[in-house]
């Protein structure tokens, strides 16, 4: 259980820079996850921690240690790859007990170790079998019991749930949090998908498409208090909408043009909130309440007509038409069987949220 | 069995029907002939050309010490040409299937040039480089390598030169085709796991390349140990090898079911070698498996 700290690392591939200069503190013994779309380097910069390609320039630090010249074999950190990368020529035994083979352990060693671990992973029954026979769970499983078996210090994944179906991924995901917790490794999982990323993580960092680090939190902090539109719309779905601040030193209002005005909240006054100055808001569709009838105690209140409906099960998804041309999206939770209101195309309807659940963006 | 050469309902007799010209064909004047060679060399035949009846004297002339030494030579000679072109062939086919990326198909382009050109032509090339006045000999003198020119030619060394020159592509393509296909993200994860490079050659490259190795391995022992031109023309007539008697008394004077008997008893030879070759491979590169039973 290490730390790992990226200083300043670049890296360029056919001359075009896909790390620019990156720092970044991954405490260790945490489960981390770095999520972002496709393409923005995210494996590139996995690839520089495990060793597999040479940043051009900057440091990595595992704890204190600079480990940025240290060959991929002798790093402590193992790798579990998006397509498991299983030696196809091994069973499932000899697979796991690969890295404990290659530094001379006692036979008797190997043996109690890597039963104990295949039992752990509920393979038992699957020892001899070639990994070709395996299922993708199964497989997925070996992976994972060949990567942590040298109890390395850091465990690197690399989207390693992309190739399972939604059931198991989901599964697989609470197994991870578990080992996780028992293990205490440091855990640094890279995916593009933010439902994945906020489920596993104690600690996640956003990355934008240009290789940067967009905003760094607990999944929670991500969720609610987003600092850009692009961390907004990339975790979770959102509705932005731009304005200009007005009273921000007594009772802040946002102007959004052809709408009117409509209350906010500023727990916390930063620098560049100044008054006039024009800003983008963020709204989950889940903190919007649909209505039909008007409903007192809300701070704000706009009237719309549904445009479409979006029937998800738990929820159903209203997008809603304002007078200006632009769409909202509600979420609205599906609590009863037998719904007292049924809201249906064309609906004239009234949108009410609280000025808490409005979130500022810097840009 | 019903054959059927022409089936509307399944794709599966259709191999068949496509292969039967090929099968005729190998029938015809490959196993026929075959037949003809192991029957004649149980054939006793007199001078005039009369069938007396079944002998096995022909057979056991060949058994002897000094027949059964040829035949040991042509296995050495097969076996060090198939080292030596996989201790070459191995290295310039990873560096072709994996190093050479867009270059891939001009790296094989020019592997395969050589054949273009008559077989003669190589060996005359040969001689002028190894010759007494030839090139090799002209360079080491110049370097101050040497005071008197070596002399290569009519020796094991030119024979092998040109072996290895000769059968090395059919070392390098089945190798190549197997590393083609290998999955270079193996090699990363054996790395990562704490393997060296000798290591993850050792455990995980060899033994996924086999097919490419035994394919190889097998393309240039066969027809090696059966070599007549190279060690003919490159060797003088100092070596005798499988392939000069077998000639010897194939073109001899009425000796042609001698010769028939001895191609015999070099198969039957040349098959064992190559089972306890295929045997030998396994047993070296691939590694020892668990055994269930073991629980």
């Amino acid at each position: 259980m290490k730390s790992i700290t990226l200083k300043k690392l670049s890296k360029s591939v056919n001359e075009g820079l896909i790390i620019p200069g990156l720092s970044l503190n991954i405490p260790a013994g945490k489960f981390f996850a770095l999520l972002g779309p496709s393409g923005c380097g995210k494996t590139t910069l996995l690839r520089l921690i495990a060793g597999l390609e040479k940043a051009d320039q900057g440091q990595i630090f595992l704890d204190d240690e600079d480990i940025t010249h240290l060959p991929i074999h002798r790093r402590p950190i193992n790798v579990v790859f998006q397509n498991y990368a299983l030696f196809p020529h091994l069973n499932v035994f000899d697979n796991v007990a690969y890295s404990l083979k290659l530094n001379k352990t006692p036979k008797e060693e190997i043996e109690q170790r890597v039963f104990k671990i295949l039992e752990a992973f509920h393979l038992e029954n699957h020892v001899y079998k070639y990994t070709s026979q395996l299922s993708g769970g199964q497989q997925q499983r070996v992976a994972l019991a060949r990567a942590i078996v040298n109890e390395p210090e850091v465990l690197l994944l690399d989207e390693p749930l992309a190739a399972l179906d939604f059931k198991l991924r989901e599964k697989m995901l609470i197994e991870l949090i578990e080992l996780q917790d028992k293990l205490k490794t440091t855990f640094i999982y890279v995916t593009h998908d933010q439902f994945e990323a906020l489920t596993v993580a104690d600690q996640m960092a956003i990355m934008n498409t240009r290789g940067e680090i967009e905003q760094i939190g607990t999944p929670k902090e991500i969720y609610e208090f987003p600092i850009s539109s692009f961390v907004a719309k990339f975790v979770g779905t959102t509705n932005i909408l731009q304005g200009k601040l007005r009273n921000v030193d007594s009772d802040p209002e946002i102007e959004i043009d052809d709408l009117g005005m409509f209350k906010i909240s500023i727990p916390q006054k930063k620098e560049w909130m100044k008054e006039g100055c024009k800003l983008l808001i963020s709204m989950r569709p889940e903190k919007i309440f649909i209505s039909k009838k008007e409903v007192p105690n809300f701070s704000n209140m706009l009237r719309g007509s549904v445009q479409s409906i979006v029937y998800h099960g738990r929820s159903t998804q209203y997008n809603v038409l304002l007078k200006n041309g632009i769409k909202l999206q509600v979420f609205e939770q599906n609590e009863e069987h037998f719904p007292q209101q049924v809201i249906d195309y064309d609906n004239e309807v009234f949108l009410y949220w609280q000025k808490e659940n409005v979130v500022l963006l810097e840009k | 069995m019903k054959i059927k050469l022409f089936s509307r309902k399944t794709n599966s007799d259709m191999p068949f029907t496509f292969g039967a010209p090929a099968m005729l064909w190998q029938v015809l004047f490959f196993y026929f002939p075959l037949l003809i060679i192991v029957v004649s060399s149980f054939l006793n035949i007199s001078d005039l050309g009369e069938i007396q009846g079944l002998t096995f004297q022909k057979i056991a002339t060949f058994l002897s010490p000094t027949f059964m030494k040829v035949i040991f030579s042509s296995m050495l000679l097969g076996i060090s040409t198939s080292i030596f072109c996989l201790l070459i062939g191995y290295p310039l086919a990873y560096f072709m299937a994996i190093r050479g990326k867009k270059y891939k198909n001009l790296l094989l382009f020019l592997l395969i040039i050589p054949f273009w050109t008559n077989f003669l032509l190589h060996v005359y090339a040969w001689f002028f480089v190894l010759e007494k006045e030839g090139l090799v000999n002209t360079i080491l003198m110049h370097l101050g390598f040497i005071q008197e020119p070596i002399h290569f030619l009519n020796s094991l060394f030119s024979i092998m030169i040109m072996m290895v020159y000769y059968y090395l592509p059919f070392m390098v393509l089945p190798i190549y085709s197997s590393l083609e296909r290998f999955d270079y993200k193996l090699i990363e994860a054996s790395l990562d796991l704490g393997a060296t490079w000798t290591q993850t050659f050792r455990r995980v490259m060899l033994p996924l390349t086999l097919g490419g190795i035994r394919a190889g391995f097998f393309l240039v022992y066969i027809p090696s140990f059966g070599e007549f031109a190279i060690p003919e023309l490159m060797g003088g007539d100092k070596y005798m090898f499988v392939g000069s008697v077998v000639s010897h008394y194939i073109l001899g004077d009425q000796t042609g079911s001698l010769g028939a008997a001895f191609t015999v008893v070099a198969c039957v030879c040349l098959l064992l070698s190559a089972c306890g070759l295929y045997y030998l491979l396994n047993k070296i590169i691939l590694p020892k498996r668990r055994n269930e039973k073991r629980i």
